[in-house]
C-alpha cells in the first residue's frame, strides 16, 4: 500500500512539473504579457518599459520557471500584477467559498441520488421510473447556464425568497456568503444528481443481475437484506467514482454558474486569469486543479477498497 | 450576442472588461420570454438607498484616487468635485471654484473659489488644496490620465486662501471646460497616501465602505455646499458580467445600471417597474488608414474610402435602431457646442471618379484588421466591408486576436478598428488629430489642421471659436485619413422608483438630486 501511495505521489508531482512547464510556456506563447495586458492601450513604451522591469518580465522564461519554482518550495505561489496582490491572498478566500458551494451542492445531490437511484433500479420499468429516468436526462443535457436562469426565475424574480447574483466580495465572512449559496448550489446540484443518480441505477441494474444475487435470493434471503448487503455494496464502487470524479469538477468547473449568479468562487477568476497574462494565478490554480483530481482519485480508490472485500484482499496481498 | 456595458468604454474602463461578454445570452432571452409572460419582479428597493452596479473593471485593484488609471469611476464623482462642473448642454457652471476669468492671450486664468466650502473630515477647503491637486494631475512622474487633458497646465499659484491663477503653456480658450473633466477632482493637500482607500472630498456623499469586490457603501454629506442631498446612502455592489447586472436590476437587487447596450433596452420595457433613457454620448469607432502606406497616402483614395458609406444605414446594423448619431468623420460629438454636421450621404460615384482620378479606374483591395477586444468593432467592419463593394472597393477582413489587439495591430496595422471614448472638442481634436499628437493613429502630418487648431485654441470670441473648429472639422471630412461613421447612444436603466436623473452622460449627473421613493 505504501509502495502504491508513493508511486502515485511521485507520478503525480511529475504530471505537476509538466503542467507548470507546458502552462508557463502556453501562457508565453499567447501574444502580449501581462504588462500589456494591464496598460491595454495606454501602453506606451516607457510605461510598458517601466512595468516590465518592474515585475522582473526582462527575465528569460527559464530564469521565471525556476524563480517560481523555487518560490513555491516556500509556500509562496507568488503575486499577481494585474491584482496587485499576492496570489495566496486571491485564491484562499475564493477556495473557501468554492469548497463551501461544492459542499453544499454534494450534501444535496449525491445521497438523494443514491436513494433516487436504487429506488428506480428496483422499481424499472414503471412510468414513475421512467418519469424519472427522463428527467435526468434532461438536466444532463440542458446547459448549466438554463437551468441557472429557470432556477433565477422561479427563486429570485417570481418567489423572492433567494438573491439571484451575490453582491458580497469574496473575502466576506462566511455567514453573509451562505444566503447567496443556494442559487447556485442548487443548479449545480441538479446537473451533478442526475449523472450519479443514473450511474447508481445503472449499476444496481447490472449487480442485480449476477449470479451471487440470485444465489442470495434462492437461499431464500429476505429482499430488503439482498439488497443492502449484496447488491448495494458491489454497485456502489461505480457511482463513487463518479461521486469522486463529480466532486473535482464541482471545485474546478464551475465558471458559467459563477458567473451567472457572480458568485466569487475559483472559476470566475481563472478564466480572468488568463486573459490577465496573469502567470502567477493561472499557475495557482492548475497546481490546486491537479490538487483536487488527485486527491479526488485517492479518495475514490480508498473508499471503493473499504466497500469491495476483493480489492481489500488484493492490496493486502 | 448581446451588448454588455459600453459605457465609456475607452475612457474608464480597462481592457479586460470587454471580453466579459460570455456567451449568456439565453439567460437574458429565457428571462426577457418569461417576465413578459406576467412574471411580477419584486424589488426590495428602500427609500432613500440608490443601488448602482459597478461592474469590477479592475479586479479589485481599484482606488479611490481620481488621478490614478485604476480610478474606481463609479463613485469618484459621488465624493469629490471639480472646479468648474458641466450643466446640462455641457457648458462650464461652477462648482468649487465660482467664477474664472483669462488674460487677454488666454494663456493665464485666475480662478476665485467658493468659500465656506468644508471637506468630509471637517477642514476647509482652500487654495493650497487646488495646486496640491493639479500638481498631482500634471506630474509627469505619476503621469495621470488626467495630464493628457490637463497637460498643457504650466504650474499654479495661489494668490490667496481663494483665488488661484493656473498658467498655461499655451493659449487656451476653453479651460473651462477642460477642468471639467470628470476626473478634474480636487483633493485635499497631503492626501496621496490615504486616498486610495479612505477617500475624503467635498462631494455629495462621504465614504463608508470602499469594498470594489463586494460593495461599497457611501452616505449623504448633509453638508454638502449645493444642497444636502435627497439620499441617505448609495451602495455600490460590484457585478462583473453585464448579464448578471441585468438579473440584478430584474431582480430588484440594484436600483441602476449605468449602461446595458441598446440591444438589451426591450428587457426593461415594463414601465411599472423601469425606466430607461437613452443617452447620447460622444463615445465613436472609427478605422483608421494609416497614411505611411501607399495608397492611403493620397487624399483621393482617403477620401473615396470614406465617403462611399452610407453612414445611417451603417449606424443601424451596428449599433441597432436609434443606437447611434451620425458623424461626418468628426470626432466631436453632437451634444457639443462645437460639433459641425456637413452633408456626408453615400456618393458611389463620386467614390468611384476620386479613385479613377488616382489611378484606380477598377478600384482596390484593402486589408481591414479587426477584434473582438470591444463591441462593435467586428460589426463595424462587415458592414462597411458590404456597403463600399458598390464602388469598387473590395475589403480583406483579418481577425486578429483580442489580446494583443491594442499592442500589436492598433496604430501598427495599415489599416485597423479604433474607439474613443467622449471627449470636448478642443480635447479630442488636439489629443488624436493634431500632427504632432502621440495618439495621431494615421500618422497624418496636415500643418493646416494644426494651424487652425492654434488659433482656435487663441480666439477669445465664443462664436469666432466655434466657426473656427467647425471649419476644422470640414477640412477633417476632406482631408482625415479616419473614417467616424457615429457616435453611440447608451442606454440607462433603472427601477422607476429612482427619480430626478437627468438623461445625460454620467459626468454631468448630480448625484445629490436623485431619490429613491
Amino acid at each position: 500500500m505504501t509502495a502504491y501511495l508513493l508511486r502515485r505521489l511521485a507520478i503525480s508531482l511529475g504530471v505537476f512539473t509538466v503542467m507548470s512547464v507546458l502552462v508557463f510556456l502556453g501562457v508565453e506563447a499567447l501574444p502580449g504579457d501581462a504588462c500589456t495586458a494591464l496598460l491595454g492601450r495606454s501602453a506606451t513604451a516607457t510605461k510598458l518599459a517601466q512595468c516590465r522591469a518592474a515585475n522582473g518580465l526582462n527575465a528569460s522564461v527559464l530564469h521565471r520557471l525556476i524563480d517560481w519554482a523555487s518560490g513555491l518550495l516556500h509556500g509562496d505561489l507568488g503575486f499577481s500584477i494585474r491584482r496587485g496582490k499576492s496570489v495566496v491572498d486571491i485564491v484562499m478566500p475564493r477556495l473557501r467559498n468554492s469548497l463551501a458551494l461544492a459542499t453544499v451542492a454534494s450534501l444535496m445531490a449525491f445521497p438523494l441520488a443514491i436513494v433516487v437511484g436504487v429506488w428506480s433500479a428496483r422499481r424499472k420499468g414503471t412510468r414513475v421510473a421512467r418519469a424519472v429516468d427522463t428527467l435526468s436526462l434532461v438536466l444532463m443535457t440542458m446547459p448549466e447556464f438554463v437551468t441557472a436562469s429557470v432556477l433565477w426565475l422561479l427563486f429570485a424574480v417570481w418567489l423572492p425568497l433567494l438573491p439571484g447574483v451575490t453582491m458580497v466580495s469574496s473575502t466576506a465572512s462566511l455567514l453573509d456568503i451562505l444566503p447567496n449559496i443556494w442559487l447556485p448550489a442548487i443548479t449545480l446540484a441538479l446537473v451533478v444528481f442526475a449523472h450519479v443518480m443514473r450511474s447508481m441505477r445503472a449499476s444496481f441494474l447490472v449487480t442485480e443481475e449476477r449470479p451471487f444475487v440470485e444465489a442470495a435470493r434462492a437461499r431464500g434471503i429476505a429482499e430488503r437484506i439482498v439488497v443492502r448487503r449484496h447488491i448495494l455494496p458491489a454497485a456502489l464502487p461505480t457511482p463513487i467514482n463518479v461521486m469522486a470524479v463529480t466532486a473535482a469538477w464541482l471545485l474546478t468547473g464551475t465558471f458559467v454558474v459563477e458567473v451567472v449568479f457572480n458568485f466569487p468562487g475559483l472559476g470566475r477568476i481563472a478564466v480572468d486569469a488568463i486573459s490577465d497574462r496573469d502567470t502567477a494565478l493561472i499557475l495557482a490554480l492548475t497546481l490546486f486543479g491537479l490538487v483536487v483530481f488527485i486527491a479526488s482519485s485517492f479518495v475514490s480508490d480508498a473508499v471503493t477498497r473499504a466497500l469491495d472485500p476483493r480489492m481489500r484482499a488484493q492490496v493486502a496481498s | 450576442m448581446l451588448n454588455k456595458t459600453v459605457l465609456r468604454l475607452t475612457k474608464r474602463q480597462p481592457a479586460r472588461l470587454r471580453r466579459r461578454n460570455l456567451g449568456v445570452a439565453i439567460v437574458a432571452l429565457t428571462a426577457f420570454g418569461l417576465v413578459s409572460c406576467g412574471g411580477s419582479a419584486s424589488t426590495s428597493t428602500s427609500a432613500g438607498v440608490l443601488r448602482v452596479a459597478n461592474d469590477a473593471g479592475f479586479g479589485g485593484s481599484e482606488t479611490m484616487d481620481p488621478y490614478d488609471g485604476n480610478r474606481f469611476w463609479p463613485a469618484i464623482n459621488m465624493v469629490f468635485d471639480r472646479l468648474i462642473g458641466v450643466d446640462k448642454d455641457f457648458s462650464p457652471i461652477p462648482e468649487l471654484a465660482e467664477s474664472w476669468v483669462a488674460n487677454d492671450a488666454m494663456t493665464e486664468w485666475t480662478l476665485k473659489l467658493r468659500s465656506g466650502v468644508k471637506f468630509h473630515d471637517g477642514s476647509d477647503f482652500d487654495s493650497a488644496d487646488v495646486v496640491y491637486s493639479i500638481d498631482r494631475m500634471i506630474d509627469p512622474t505619476f503621469d495621470s490620465p488626467v495630464r493628457a487633458v490637463l497637460g498643457i497646465i504650466d504650474y499654479v499659484d495661489a494668490v490667496d486662501a481663494s483665488t488661484v491663477t493656473i498658467v498655461l503653456s499655451t493659449a487656451e480658450a476653453d479651460l473651462p471646460v477642460l477642468l471639467a473633466d470628470y476626473r478634474a477632482l480636487m483633493t485635499p493637500v497631503d492626501s496621496l497616501d490615504t486616498i486610495g482607500k479612505a477617500p475624503v472630498g467635498t462631494g455629495p456623499f462621504s465614504m463608508q465602505t470602499f469594498d470594489p469586490e463586494g460593495t461599497t457603501v457611501l452616505a449623504a454629506n448633509p453638508n454638502y455646499f449645493l444642497g444636502k442631498p435627497k439620499l441617505a446612502r448609495i451602495e455600490i455592489p460590484a457585478i462583473a458580467d453585464a448579464q448578471a447586472a441585468t438579473q440584478a436590476l430584474l431582480g430588484g437587487q440594484v436600483d441602476m445600471l449605468l449602461a446595458v447596450g441598446a440591444k438589451n433596452e426591450s428587457l426593461f420595457s415594463d414601465t411599472s417597474k423601469f425606466t430607461t433613457q437613452r443617452i447620447v454620448s460622444g463615445d465613436w469607432n472609427g478605422i483608421d488608414f494609416q497614411v505611411n502606406h501607399k495608397p492611403f497616402d493620397d487624399q483621393r483614395v482617403r477620401k473615396a474610402l470614406r465617403i462611399a458609406v452610407d453612414r445611417q444605414q451603417l449606424t443601424d446594423v451596428v449599433l441597432g435602431k436609434d443606437g447611434g448619431v451620425v458623424a461626418c468623420d468628426t470626432p466631436v460629438w453632437s451634444g457639443d457646442p462645437y460639433r459641425w454636421d456637413g452633408d456626408c450621404a453615400q456618393d458611389i460615384e463620386g467614390a468611384k471618379k476620386l479613385l479613377a482620378d488616382a489611378g484606380f479606374p477598377d478600384g482596390i483591395d484593402i486589408e481591414i484588421f479587426t477584434s473582438d477586444v470591444e463591441d462593435n468593432f467586428v460589426d463595424l467592419v462587415q458592414a462597411y466591408q458590404e456597403q463600399v463593394k458598390a464602388a469598387g472597393i473590395r475589403v480583406k477582413i483579418t481577425m486578429a486576436d483580442a489580446s494583443g489587439y491594442w499592442d500589436n495591430v492598433w496604430m501598427k496595422e495599415p489599416v485597423f478598428v479604433t474607439s474613443w471614448g467622449q471627449r470636448p472638442a478642443p480635447q479630442v481634436l488636439n489629443e488624436v488629430f493634431r500632427s504632432t499628437a502621440a495618439w495621431n493613429e494615421t500618422g497624418l502630418i496636415d500643418t493646416e489642421l494644426d494651424g487652425l487648431l492654434d488659433s482656435a485654441r487663441s480666439t477669445l470670441d465664443n462664436d469666432g471659436r466655434a466657426k473656427k473648429y467647425q471649419a476644422i472639422q470640414q477640412r477633417l471630412f476632406d482631408n482625415s485619413a479616419t473614417f467616424i461613421p457615429y457616435h453611440k447612444t447608451l442606454v440607462r436603466a433603472m427601477s422607476a422608483k429612482v427619480k430626478g436623473v437627468a438623461p445625460i452622460v454620467i459626468d454631468a449627473v448630480r448625484w445629490e438630486q436623485i431619490q429613491v421613493d
